[in-house]
């Protein structure tokens, strides 16, 4: 490109039109016809322009006329270059300046393109943040409430406990003053027949502290009152106990088939872990009730199985299944099919929280109107 | 950038006069028309003024003929001053080979005369220059008005830049204007030599550098 200062050409100064024109004034002007042409030609006079010799004037009468003629168009590109140079330099400016304006326009988008982005990260981070405080409340909620059954069962161990146990040592020492009974009192077939009623009432009664004494047992496994923390724990036993609870829950009419095999002892929290197991059995018990299966048709396949270095924890039901459209629903907190009330839609988000918190995994299959299996996997140590 | 046309044997050399408005920069220009006798010495293009302010530029071409047959030019231009030209200074100051920076003796135009001098610090970078190997000669005009800053004070002020010693003028009076260019020659001269060899090559000094390119029938009045 050339610069507005270069030294402009003849052709630069003036059009070929200009040109001819100017020869024609001057040739009137002259004694002799004179030509201005851009290279040199015989007898001709150099026309000046900055000290550069821009062209050469020739014919005319004499070099005197030459001369004079040549200084006259010197004199005219003088004005002719003034304008030339102005315009030059003005619209080097003007394209200067527009490069300028376009490399800003282009730092300004970039720079908003920059910004653009970190504000998409900053709205990244903070849904991460939400999530992680939406995560915090809720094992804040479920600790929270953890601890509140905690404390529940452990205040109903202790207040039952105590007459539980007098009333068993009671019932055993009434046993023995019923076989003293029947020594004294005379042998009627009617005392016979109270004495041998009242054996079976203090029999049943018996059982019932035993059995009361077994839920208490549960309990205690349950809210993991004895322990605290990470320890080592028999999944077998976490689920043996759930079962008894759930089978108290539902009157002992369920057919829970238990396939509990041998298997390694994992570190976790024992609460937690009873409290997913039997969300997960509380779920497969509701689902037999939804599909209105009775004893005779649901059942509830439990199975516990040691794979490589792995523990499997299987649990099936052939009840109502999840349809396709809830699959995609069912982890998320809160949610929940039941009837307002029955429910916190808690169940499976705590299950798989918890599987994860101790390294395992939670699997769901299921079938609309089939049943569902869930699969827990944890790593065996 | 100095620019050698070996078809020509000629090489063009240019620099501008720089500084803050109404420093006098045109008048420099006008004094050395007036004042030089140089071996060549073409028309003073003064382009176009607006109030007696330029808005392009000025230019004095002058030049010499080595006995080698170099022919050697020099352009001499002037910026307009004034803020708002800035992208016109920028253009004008576009590959120059040497600048004078003339500033304003006056008191109350210290400021104006820093601004400018920042100004053409940016613009020399803007362009490809680097104002620590650019000849540069500082000059501080306008010594005929009353009051202005002290010579001493000015010289202690730029005794540390690579630009001192200053040089004093009053372009008006037609002082200093033949010392500052010649003091910018002789900087020039160790540029351009250096580069295209005008000792060995073609038989210029420094001494014959500066005197073709600056006689003058006049005494200057520094």
């Amino acid at each position: 490109m050339r610069n507005f200062e270069d030294d402009p050409t003849l052709d630069d100064l003036l059009s070929d039109d200009q040109r001819q024109r100017l020869n024609r004034a001057l040739s009137a002007l002259c004694r002799e016809p004179v030509a201005l042409t851009a290279n040199r030609q015989d007898n001709a006079e150099p026309v000046e322009f900055n000290l550069e010799t821009v062209g050469w004037l020739s014919g005319g009468e004499s070099a005197a006329e030459r001369r004079a003629a040549s200084e006259l168009v010197s004199f005219l590109l003088l004005f002719v270059a003034k304008y030339r140079l102005a315009a030059n330099l003005h619209h080097d400016t003007t394209e200067a300046s527009y490069a300028e304006l376009q490399r800003q326009n282009e730092a300004l988008k970039a720079s908003e393109a920059r910004f653009r982005e970190l504000s998409d990260q900053l709205q990244q981070r903070v849904d991460e943040q939400v999530e992680v405080i939406r995560q915090n409340q809720q094992d804040l909620y479920e600790s929270s409430r953890l601890r509140s059954v905690g404390h529940l069962a452990a205040g109903v161990a202790h207040e039952i406990n105590n007459p539980i146990g007098f009333i068993s040592s009671n019932l055993r020492v009434a046993r023995d003053y019923l076989e003293d009974l029947r020594d004294i009192v005379p042998d009627t077939e009617q005392n016979r027949e109270l004495l041998a009623d009242f054996n079976d009432l203090i029999g049943e009664s018996a059982d019932g502290a035993r059995r009361i004494a077994g839920i208490v047992a549960d309990l205690k496994t349950f809210s993991s009152i004895d322990q605290s923390g990470y320890t080592l724990c028999d999944l077998n036993e976490l689920i043996t106990s759930a079962i008894h609870l759930l089978q108290t829950e539902y009157h002992h009419q369920l057919q829970v088939l238990e396939q509990l095999g041998d298997i390694p002892r994992i570190s976790g929290n024992p609460g937690r872990l009873a409290q997913s197991l039997y969300n997960l059995l509380d779920n497969a018990a509701q689902a037999l009730r939804d599909a209105q299966k009775g004893s005779d048709q649901g059942h509830i396949l439990v199975r516990t199985v040691r794979r490589d270095n792995q523990v499997d924890v299987l649990i099936q039901d052939n009840g109502c299944g999840i349809s396709e459209a809830n699959l995609g629903l069912i982890f998320d907190a809160f949610y929940t099919t039941r009837p307002v009330g029955s429910g916190t839609g808690l169940g499976l988000t705590v299950a798989r929280d918890t599987t994860r918190a101790h390294g395992g995994t939670l699997q769901i299959d299921s079938r609309e109107g089939q049943g569902t299996r869930v699969t827990l996997t944890f790593t065996a140590p | 950038m100095a620019e050698y046309t070996p078809e020509d044997n000629k090489l063009a050399l240019k620099v501008v006069f720089y500084g803050p408005a109404l420093s006098g920069k045109t008048t420099n220009l006008m004094q050395l028309h007036s004042l030089l006798n140089p071996e060549r010495k073409g028309e003073l293009m003064v382009l176009e003024t607006r109030d007696d302010r330029t808005l392009f530029f000025d230019m004095l071409p002058i030049g010499l003929k080595s006995e080698s047959g170099l022919d050697l030019r020099l352009k001499l231009y002037t910026v307009p001053g004034q803020v708002q030209h800035d992208s016109t200074r920028k253009a004008v100051l576009s590959r120059a080979d040497g600048v004078v920076f003339v500033a304003d003796s006056q008191p109350s135009q210290q400021d104006n005369n820093a601004n400018a001098f920042g100004n053409l610090e940016e613009n020399l970078e803007k362009v490809g220059l680097d104002i620590d190997t650019l000849p540069l000669v500082v000059q501080f005009n306008k010594r005929d008005i009353p009051g202005v800053v002290d010579e001493a004070e000015l010289q202690d002020r730029w005794s540390a830049t690579p630009w001192s010693p200053l040089v004093m003028a009053s372009a008006l009076r037609g002082s200093g204007v033949i010392a500052t260019f010649r003091l910018l020659l002789d900087r020039l001269y160790t540029e351009v030599d250096a580069e295209f060899e005008l000792a060995a090559r073609h038989g210029i000094d420094r001494n014959r550098f500066i005197t073709r390119l600056s006689a003058s029938d006049e005494v200057d009045l520094a």
